[in-house]
């Protein structure tokens, strides 16, 4: 952030609150940019993992390699689709719910370290900042739910509420474990730490437990099945978005690609040593380098970890409702809690593998 | 028609909570067709279910007195469009009862394989269908990959992919080529192996199992009073199959197979699960009777010879009725016809499986939960083609 308001005051001659405007733009509309690249092609992936695992191909005929222009046309398409708003839904909700849903899990990506110096914002208490902010979702859900004025979606939207709620517990009480060997909330100093000492899953048993745990609630969280009661197409149609087509559709579209991202980003920065690489030292390359090569290695865990949730995906069966929140509540968050108090101990009597 | 009863809860000044009105269907992802179920909600909870059936009415059994035989042969084909040979058959028998003839011996094999044959691919689409019910997608295009072998296998001797108007009174419709046979026994050896596959995938799947045990229990007793048949009816433990019990073709009774009956392997007698899992093995069970059946084809005619002649000639069988039952991959089809000598019968009705089993589903969904009865309706495998005619 510093460098490029540096940049800009050197290229505009600009100063103060001023270039602080202008950086923050272009920091958000590279950002937005990305988001949606990286969701076009993670919408043609998922045709084409689903395909494959479906003995299928998938997307083979629209831009010619594989089909790989799919997604914008489809994007196009949903752009240029009718604005249709039901006629007795609640105007103002149903409009604005899209915004708030994306705008949530949008906010999470300007504190995840992509590479040395990638980083919006470097927030003393990043990881707090990623799971409250995302937390705004749900609402946006509810909203739309409501707003709709259909029954399928205001179930899937209670059922929306009750998962996410449930599930934040257990996904938060898990990150406390490595919060506890590094002892910040500062994501930078999570990479900082596993650049030093190896990745965090390996340091304590109780580290891979931790790391299962966060997976499966954040796969609630950015309701993936087998936790996608919300959406549920053989039981709700659509589930919240029901009734929503065209571009606000492709909000909610996108907030799930994007909340798989910020979910699979925090996964591999927190447990899988971030954008360092075990056993080479990128940060000593010359900064344009080792910023890509940070980048590249950020986005190759990221995308496994997204690979695997599309994975679950198209092999299990949907969990019912109540054995969901029998999961979240009687499995992940004991198991959670056990995770905390064996790893502090652990740390306490410095047993720990690395450090 | 009687309105669903509603009742509210807990009614106070301003605020209070009431049962929700859900409909599911007539156009709805899960409920197989245009079968519309009106719900009671409370919360997720189904206090009270009410199905309405009747969207795809067309009339088969008016059309029926309205043809003559052997044109009603494709209209059975639409009745269970999932099991169309099956259809076939029971029609044929019929007429064939009301004529005196019988299908010669070649013929009688062959309508036992392309029967088993499809049977099998029936409840392919009832394990594909269920798993996508259960949220899982995977499970359907395994299934088609095989269905579709079925397909390619019996569109050789019929021309047709999925109605086949194959069978038909006095015999089948043509002989089938010399390779035919061979190929059906390698998609047997073929098939074993897929089959293990479909249960690593989702028959063995904890989810699936927590999913379908233990939901839509149906009591022995209960499934015959409601007059339940097929799966649906051996799964809560009752060892009837008209192929072994009464063998409509012969053959049946040359060639050794079980009858699976539900156990409550991982729940209760009758449960989703046992449905699932007594379609599961009857595909099985088909692949033995379609081995034995191909070694046992013999040589000969494929339609009656004096079938032949009367095919040029609308066939006038003398007055009389008669009612014949098959088993089909649903349960029991039954047709009743009554012939006064004319050219179509007089009175010509179908006793539909999937119509009797749906019966059992008002009981079945109240106090269940609304992914639980997405299981239920899914686990009595209707074709709403056959529910509404």
């Amino acid at each position: 952030m510093e460098v490029l308001m540096a940049q800009i005051e050197a290229l505009l001659g600009t100063s103060g609150a001023l270039t602080l405007t202008i950086a923050y733009s272009v920091c958000i509309g590279s950002l937005l940019g990305f988001i949606t690249v990286y969701a076009m092609f993670a919408i043609w992936m998922e045709r084409k993992v689903a395909a494959h695992m479906q003995q299928r191909y998938g997307p083979m005929e629209v831009g010619g390699w594989h089909g790989w222009a799919q997604s914008i046309a489809d994007a196009l398409k949903l752009l240029f689709k009718e604005d249709l708003i039901p006629r007795d839904s609640n105007k103002f909700m149903f409009w604005i719910a899209p915004a708030v849903v994306f705008c949530g899990v949008f906010a999470g990506f300007i504190a995840i370290p992509f590479a040395i110096g990638v980083q919006i914002v470097d927030l003393d208490l990043g990881l707090f900042f990623i799971i409250a902010i995302a937390s705004i979702e749900v609402v946006g859900v509810i909203m739309a739910g409501w707003a709709s004025n259909s029954k399928y979606s205001l179930f899937g939207a209670i059922r929306e509420a009750a998962q996410v709620v449930s599930y934040e517990v257990p996904a938060a009480i898990a990150l406390l474990v490595p919060i506890l060997v590094v002892g910040s909330f500062r994501l930078g100093d999570f990479n900082a730490w596993q650049e030093a000492n190896g990745w965090l899953i390996f340091q304590s048993p109780f580290m891979p437990i931790a790391a299962l745990i966060f997976f499966i609630a954040s796969l609630a969280g950015a309701k993936r099945a087998p936790f996608d009661l919300p959406e549920a197409e053989s039981e709700l149609v659509s589930g919240f978005h029901t009734e929503y087509s065209g571009m606000r559709f492709s909000f909610f579209f996108l907030e799930e690609y994007a909340s798989m991202f910020v979910s699979s980003a925090l996964m591999a920065t927190l447990f899988f040593g971030g954008f360092t690489l075990p056993f080479v030292d990128i940060s000593s390359a010359p900064a344009p380098i080792a910023m890509g090569l940070g980048m590249l290695i950020l986005l190759v865990k990221t995308f496994f970890f997204i690979f695997c949730q599309m994975w679950l995906r198209w092999t299990l069966p949907r969990l019912r409702v109540d054995q969901v929140m029998a999961m979240g509540y009687k499995y992940l968050l004991p198991w959670g809690f056990l995770c905390v108090v064996g790893a502090a101990w652990f740390e306490a009597k410095g047993w720990g593998f690395l450090a | 028609m009687e309105a669903l009863e509603m009742y509210t809860v807990d009614r106070r000044d301003d605020v209070y909570t009431e049962e929700l009105k859900l409909n599911l269907g007539p156009q709805h992802p899960s409920t197989h067709g245009v079968l519309r179920v009106e719900l009671g909600m409370d919360g997720e909870i189904i206090t009270a279910a009410r199905c309405d059936i009747g969207y795809l009415h067309r009339c088969a059994e008016k059309i029926g007195e309205n043809v003559s035989y052997l044109q009603f042969g494709p209209y059975t084909d639409r009745m269970d469009y999932l099991a169309a040979c099956n259809n076939e058959l029971a029609w044929s028998l019929a007429v064939e009862k009301l004529l005196g003839v019988e299908a010669p011996e070649r013929a009688q094999w062959l309508r036992v394989i392309v029967c088993e044959l499809n049977r099998i691919a029936s409840h392919l689409i009832a394990f594909g269908t269920y798993g996508i019910d259960m949220g899982a997608n995977t499970p359907f295009f395994y299934a088609f990959r095989e269905r579709e072998t079925i397909m390619a296998l019996l569109e050789r001797p019929s021309g047709q992919r999925m109605l086949y108007n194959y069978i038909r009174p006095g015999g089948v419709a043509h002989d089938i080529d010399e390779m035919w046979l061979t190929d059906v026994l390698g998609f047997c050896d073929e098939f074993e192996k897929r089959w293990a596959e479909y249960n690593t995938l989702l028959t063995t799947n904890r989810i699936f199992i927590g999913r379908t045990a233990n939901i839509g229990i149906i009591s022995k007793e209960m499934a015959l009073d409601y007059g339940l048949t097929g799966p649906v009816l051996r799964a809560s433990g009752v060892k009837w199959d008209l192929r072994r019990d009464v063998p409509y073709l012969w053959p049946y009774d040359e060639c050794e197979f079980e009858v699976p009956i539900g156990e409550g392997t991982h729940g209760t007698l009758g449960d989703c699960w046992d449905r699932y899992w007594v379609r599961m093995r009857e595909m099985m069970e088909s692949i033995r009777i379609i081995r034995q059946a191909c070694h046992k084809v013999p040589s000969g005619d494929f339609t009656e010879k004096s079938m032949l002649k009367m095919y040029k000639t609308p066939l006038k069988p003398p007055a009389g009725e008669a009612y014949m039952r098959c088993e089909n991959p649903r349960g029991e089809l039954g047709f009743y016809v009554v012939s006064e000598g004319g050219q179509s019968p007089i009175r010509c009705r179908a006793r539909a499986p999937s119509f009797c089993n749906l019966s059992v589903l008002d009981a079945l969904l109240p106090g269940c939960m609304l992914g639980d009865g997405v299981a239920i309706i899914g686990s009595l495998d209707i074709v709403l083609g056959e529910v509404d005619r």
